[in-house]
């Protein structure tokens, strides 16, 4: 299980109790942005967890911080806080400052993900250019961008890099593959997080909702498609703190978590469909509508299942690099986690 | 909140030591044409000569005293010897039942001249058990048990029949559950009890069930006026019920629930290494990740087991989504091995590939039935 023991996480969950209730999401999607969230965040130094104390950050524990992140994203959390603690890792890794204010990121390179998610949100951008080795930040405020359709509330923009000059840059040793490792265990965090609370929602749904003189609940086809959810949920639990444990244990050198983070992303991207079908249907007509809290979830997994490439994209570079290793280094890895031959 | 509860523990070296013993083991036994490897394999492939060969070595009775003809280990070196045990496809069906849960048992419920006399020579591999739990009229509704034990002045007098029982043919004893006094109107988890039979005891006949593929290693056994001595009761008279469901919850979560099939996954991947399309890739990849996922949950639940924590919610969604990757894993390498002509397919792959087709039904079936298995869940989720 995701570790939500510690200080971090402690501080992380009682903000988000206290400041993102129910109705927070529903007044955001509004467009009532919910400012006492992030400055909340922000004067605890939460978005600087994962920044190293010499730069003036927590320095913490990687595993602490995971917990914060299952905490927001168990709360819907309409500001981009996931999304600022990878910005910040990724400038601190490059020796730069951490931003002040709320960011997102970017990688340049083979996937198209100069999309950028909260990019209406985020201060700053921070961008990851694999050919130059660079790090770099941007203003987002002053940048040309423009709104995608996006699946999620938290919105998809469009940054032309192009021309516009970063505020500050610098060389990083990260490799593609460590920056990868950490986004996808964020990632996996949050849609393990989502689906929890989705299965919570359905089962709270199913027991108050009554048609044919009893609650939806007693009925076996309600509780058997339920029973599935839960299983894919709790396999999404597992995969997620496998992805976290494996950064933990390769702090200094993320990419060693590459595996680990790519299977909790193949494992759970295809879990989204399994899970999101069933609570849909055992919500009828309710879960479709706007006033109520199931899409707050169901949309953000959508949106996840899709972010750095989709499930159908990551089975493959997994699958094509095990198709290139011996049966008895991925029976290694299946049995004890070590993806790489020492 | 957090609703499940999967440690992530990585594995001792001295574990891995073991790991790498038991590969050349089987490697070499393999080589020598000692086995053949087999789908489901703790089921249906037994082979005493096998057994007592890994009795020779240390690797039954990991997790009880050397006083007892054990090795003062964990059920975690025990996980570690099924694992490889299963992707070698190794006949360990003999004692593997016995090893599991009827030694646990003994340990648990049974005398100290029971414990001397036949935990060594389960460690040995010499002495096999099977289970008696099902009837013709008790399936999934395990408590509708008809088979009787009335107290006589000698023992137990046992009437009735016993159906399902894997490896009963070879077995030296069967632990059944009995009714040793009548329900309690509607309630009829009373009443019922766990009972040792020698199954040598005049009055057992057992009688193989052939199955589709045409192997024999279930069983129809019948008791006519057996008698077992007092001793013979395990545990409480008229507890059967609550030992029973305790120890199927600790069943739900082994390697034996999601890695039956792995051997056919290996032979293919023997095959098709340097020639599998990329077409193939994205589905070996999934394949890879959901086998990774339930092994951390599966690894995760034997820690908890470990330290005494039996988590029955967690155990039950290993089994339903284990068995579901059992079944899942036959089909996707089905689908692999397009990438190979099938004149190129070696004799082991066809003869595994055809055995993990025929052997897939009962792996949602056995240890509690998917349907089963949902209505834990759903219990556990507050639904029921």
């Amino acid at each position: 299980m995701i570790n939500t023991d510690g200080m971090v996480a402690g501080t992380a969950t009682k903000i988000y109790t206290d400041l993102c209730g129910r109705d927070v999401p529903h007044q955001a999607e509004a467009g009532d942005y919910p400012q006492a969230l992030w400055d909340a965040l922000a004067e605890n130094g939460l978005p600087l967890a994962w920044v190293s104390e010499a730069n003036d950050g927590f320095g913490a524990d990687y595993d602490e911080v995971f917990g914060a992140i299952w905490a927001s994203a168990q709360a819907a959390s309409p500001v981009p806080f996931a999304e600022t603690l990878i910005a910040n890792w990724m400038l601190d890794q490059a020796g730069l400052a951490p931003t002040e204010g709320s960011a997102s990121f970017a990688l340049s390179g083979h996937t198209p993900s100069a999309d950028i998610p909260f990019g209406m949100h985020a201060d700053k951008i921070v961008l990851f250019d694999e050919a130059h080795q660079e790090i770099s930040l941007f203003d987002n405020r002053a940048a040309v961008r423009s709104a995608e359709d996006a699946l999620s509330p938290d919105g998809m923009t469009q940054f032309i890099f192009s021309g516009h000059l970063a505020e500050q840059s610098a060389k990083t040793n990260l490799s593609r593959r460590a920056i990868e490792a950490m986004i996808l265990t964020v990632r996996a965090v949050q849609m393990a997080a989502a689906m929890e609370m989705a299965l919570n929602i359905s089962i709270e749904y199913v027991s108050q909702r009554e048609q044919f003189g009893r609650p939806l609940s007693k009925f076996q086809a309600i509780q058997h498609q339920l029973a599935v959810a839960a299983s894919e949920c709790a396999a999404a639990t597992m995969a997620a703190t496998q992805a976290a444990s494996s950064i933990a244990r390769n702090a200094d050198d993320p990419e060693k978590a590459w595996h680990e983070a790519v299977i909790a992303k193949v494992q759970i991207s295809h879990s989204v469909e399994t899970v999101t079908v069933p609570f849909h249907q055992v919500h009828g007509a309710m879960g479709y509508t706007q006033e109520y809290d199931l899409h707050h979830y169901t949309r953000r997994l959508w949106a996840w299942r899709d972010a750095l490439g989709n499930e159908h994209l990551w089975s493959k570079l997994l699958g094509t690099e095990l198709a290139l290793t011996s049966p008895d280094q991925i029976w290694k890895g299946v049995t004890t986690g070590e993806w790489i031959a020492s | 909140m957090q609703r499940f509860n999967f440690p992530v523990v990585q594995p001792a070296p001295a574990l891995e030591e073991l790991r790498a013993d038991l590969q050349l083991f089987l490697k070499e036994e393999r080589e020598a044409g000692n086995f053949r490897p087999e789908p489901e394999c703790w089921m249906a492939s037994a082979d005493p000569e096998f057994s007592k060969k890994m009795g020779k070595r240390g690797w039954i009775g990991l997790t009880w005293s050397s006083q007892y003809g054990g090795h003062d280990k964990t059920a975690l070196e025990r996980y570690i010897v099924t694992e490889e045990t299963f992707r070698a496809g190794a006949p360990v069906g003999a004692h593997w039942i016995a090893d599991r849960q009827h030694a646990p048992m003994l340990i648990a419920h049974g005398t100290e001249e029971q414990k001397l006399d036949i935990l060594p020579r389960i460690a040995a591999g010499e002495c096999y058990f099977a289970i008696g739990l099902s009837e013709p009229g008790a399936g999934s509704d395990l408590a509708n048990v008809k088979t009787k034990a009335e107290k006589v002045a000698d023992g137990w007098k046992i009437n009735g029949q016993k159906i399902w029982s894997s490896g009963a043919h070879i077995s030296h004893y069967m632990v059944a559950i009995l009714r040793t006094s009548p329900a309690d109107g509607r309630n009829r988890h009373v009443g019922l009890s766990q009972i040792m039979i020698d199954l040598s005891l005049p009055g057992v006949t057992v009688k193989p069930i052939v199955d589709l593929s045409g192997d024999a290693h279930f069983n129809e056994v019948y008791f006519e006026d057996v008698i077992v001595p007092d001793d013979c009761l395990l545990g409480d008279e008229g507890g059967g019920w609550k030992q029973v469901t305790g120890e199927l919850a600790m069943e739900r979560s082994g390697p034996e629930r999601f890695l039956s099939s792995y051997i056919t996954l290996e032979t293919a991947l023997w095959q098709l290494t340097g020639k599998m399309g990329s077409d193939n890739h994205g589905r070996l990849g999934k394949l890879i990740a959901n086998l990774r996922t339930l092994k951390g949950m599966s690894w995760g639940i034997a820690n908890l087991l470990s330290q005494g924590v039996s988590p029955e919610t967690e155990a039950a969604l290993v089994k339903d989504l284990g068995n579901r990757l059992e079944n899942d894993l036959t089909m996707e390498v089905r689908a692999l091995l397009n990438d190979l002509p099938s004149e190129e397919w070696s004799p082991d792959m066809r003869r595994i590939m055809n055995i993990g087709v025929l052997r897939s039904p009962p792996n949602t079936l056995r240890g509690g039935t998917t349907e089963v298995m949902r209505g834990i869940t759903a219990r556990q989720l507050g639904l029921r």
